[in-house]
């Protein structure tokens, strides 16, 4: 019986193992992030971010072994030197199936930019941040 | 395989021929130095056409904008003009330290030189067109001093502002009051666009770093040079100053007092997006001639949050030594005073910093610093090198007022 219950849970776990693995798999050119119950995968559009012009984030986010699907993705970013955000607030679409769209975004000036991406979900929420540098 | 390499090659070959080369001079760049001074050219930018006005670069309308712009019928006592605070022969601007048309007003009379290359207009940026910030003065009781219905009964009332109209939309002035309001301010910003500074001492040393050239770099002043290294280097100023327009077209806060003259706090940005989200006349309006979906992002997106507070817009540097004196409220008579004043800036001092960190600063604490507006401690001599750059951006031979050359006199038409 004990090794059924081991057997059981590995399976769980690899499954778990390949949706995080196929997350976003549609999403050319983007990156991905890890957080203890979800995987983050995203993209910019344009991929190449100027400074000073609207840009656009595609997002997908999948659940792992005991998260909950996310219902809702909070998407911001600041200059951490800088201690300011950016000047426009995104607005985020839930397109279904875990994807999610953020329009508005603008870095208005070069430097070190941090992506926050806050997950929601029934489990709790959980933090995300990815850096770029803008030149 | 060859043909290959060879391709490669000559792709390294032709890279490396463009790239720039620091040549040995005075100033030692560094590489990222080098990268930040490319990037503030080249100059003059490529024209584009305004597309939230359907007039923007139309001849007519550009000499329909300028016989508004100096005609002072536009205005309560007959006696001002756009041209009493933003005058050609003093680089767009007054030099007061604040604008004075019917009654003064509550901040520096910035210059109009390359004003079409904004995102927001004014201080504030309540605006986020040039026709729609063209309104604002006419019907501003310190400055033009008129009602919407003013202004439309003196382009239907005068024969020359009337056929002015005719050609520059094809129709007669409207009835509608509020079009013929909107229609003017088009016109006034189509003949604004057209206002641009010309090539600088700095865009030639710019052009000749990007060329690789160092006799024409070695023609740029030494002082200048020291100057710019600061500025482009430790100062950092073309974090904000950025581009070849020398501004990111956004609002900062840098600890200048927002007290008015007249009374009050001078709220800044954070009235401006207040301003621009209670108007009729922004980009997500009616009026907005562009049938782009995305023209209005920025006005839709624009946040109105506690940061915005005493921020204002980031001003162009291009003939900055020539439209003295300096910040929103002219508070700053020279150019010296301004390095000085971000030389020693206290950035404690700037609440933003404290804002930012929100429930996570503890007034037990140590108080958070601004990382960007950091105090330079610079020397008298780099003050002095740095204001010696600012100089070099001032344009070589002052731009001519745009041509008065329209469409010839107006022929009156039979009714």
């Amino acid at each position: 019986m004990p090794r059924l219950v081991v057997a059981a849970a590995i399976v769980a776990l690899s499954c778990a193992g390949a949706q995080a693995q196929n997350c976003g798999t549609k999403l050319e050119g983007a990156r991905t992030l890890e957080a203890p119950k979800h995987t983050l995968v995203f993209r910019t559009e344009p991929a190449k971010i100027t400074v000073g012009r609207h840009f656009a984030v595609d997002v997908v986010v999948c659940a792992k072994a005991g998260g909950a699907a996310a219902d809702r993705v909070k998407i911001d970013a600041h200059m951490p030197e800088h201690r300011h955000g950016m000047n426009y607030k995104a607005s985020i679409k839930a397109l279904g199936d875990g994807r999610f769209r953020a329009d508005g975004l603008m870095f208005h000036m070069p430097g070190r930019w941090e992506f926050l991406f806050d997950i929601e979900s029934k489990g709790g929420s959980e933090r995300l941040t990815s850096s770029m540098a803008l030149r | 395989m060859i043909r290959a390499i060879a391709a490669i090659a000559l792709c390294l070959l032709l890279a490396g021929s463009l790239r720039p080369v620091a040549a040995p001079g005075p100033v030692a760049f560094t590489e990222d130095e080098i990268e930040t001074i490319l990037s503030h050219g080249p100059w003059p930018m490529e024209w584009s056409h305004d597309p939230t006005n359907r007039v923007s670069g139309k001849p007519e309308a550009v000499a329909f904008g300028r016989q508004l712009f100096f005609n002072t019928r536009l205005s309560a006592n007959g006696q001002v003009s756009c041209a009493t605070c933003h005058r050609p022969g003093h680089s767009w601007t007054d030099g007061r330290t604040l604008g004075v048309a019917l009654g003064e007003v509550d901040r520096n009379t910035p210059t109009l030189a390359n004003v079409r290359l904004n995102r927001w207009f004014g201080w504030d940026g309540a605006t986020d067109s040039l026709w729609a910030h063209s309104m604002r003065p006419l019907l501003d009781a310190r400055e033009h001093g008129l009602t919407e219905r003013q202004v439309a009964n003196v382009i239907r009332d005068n024969a020359d502002l009337a056929c002015g109209y005719r050609r520059a939309f094809g129709a007669e002035p409207p009835a509608d009051d509020e079009l013929a309001l909107v229609n003017v301010a088009k016109a006034l910003a189509a003949f604004q666009e057209t206002i641009a500074s010309g090539r600088t001492p700095f865009d030639d040393f710019r052009d000749a770093m990007a060329a690789g050239d160092a006799a024409a770099m070695a023609a740029y002043p030494v002082a200048a040079q020291r100057g710019l290294k600061i500025f482009a280097g430790q100062g950092r100023c073309s974090l904000c100053h950025f581009g070849p327009n020398f501004s990111h077209g956004e609002f900062h806060e840098i600890g200048i007092p927002v007290f008015r003259k007249s009374g009050g706090i001078d709220w800044g940005r954070y009235q401006g997006v207040k301003l621009l989200r209670a108007s009729r006349f922004n980009r997500l309006g009616g009026f907005n001639d562009d049938t782009d979906p995305d023209s209005g992002m920025s006005t839709r997106h624009v946040e109105l949050g506690a940061q915005t507070y005493e921020q204002f817009k980031v001003p162009s540097l291009r003939n900055v030594a020539v439209t003295a004196p300096y910040m929103h409220s002219g508070h700053f008579a020279t150019l010296p005073q301004v390095v000085k004043h971000y030389s020693e800036i206290d950035p404690a001092n700037l609440h933003v910093a404290h804002i930012y960190l929100g429930d996570e600063y503890s007034l037990n604490e140590a108080p958070p610093t601004d990382d960007m507006l950091r105090p330079l401690k610079l020397s008298a001599t780099q003050i002095a090198d740095v204001v010696a750059f600012l100089e070099t951006l001032t344009e070589k031979a002052p731009s001519p007022p745009p041509s008065a050359a329209g469409p010839g006199p107006c022929v009156m038409q039979a009714r």
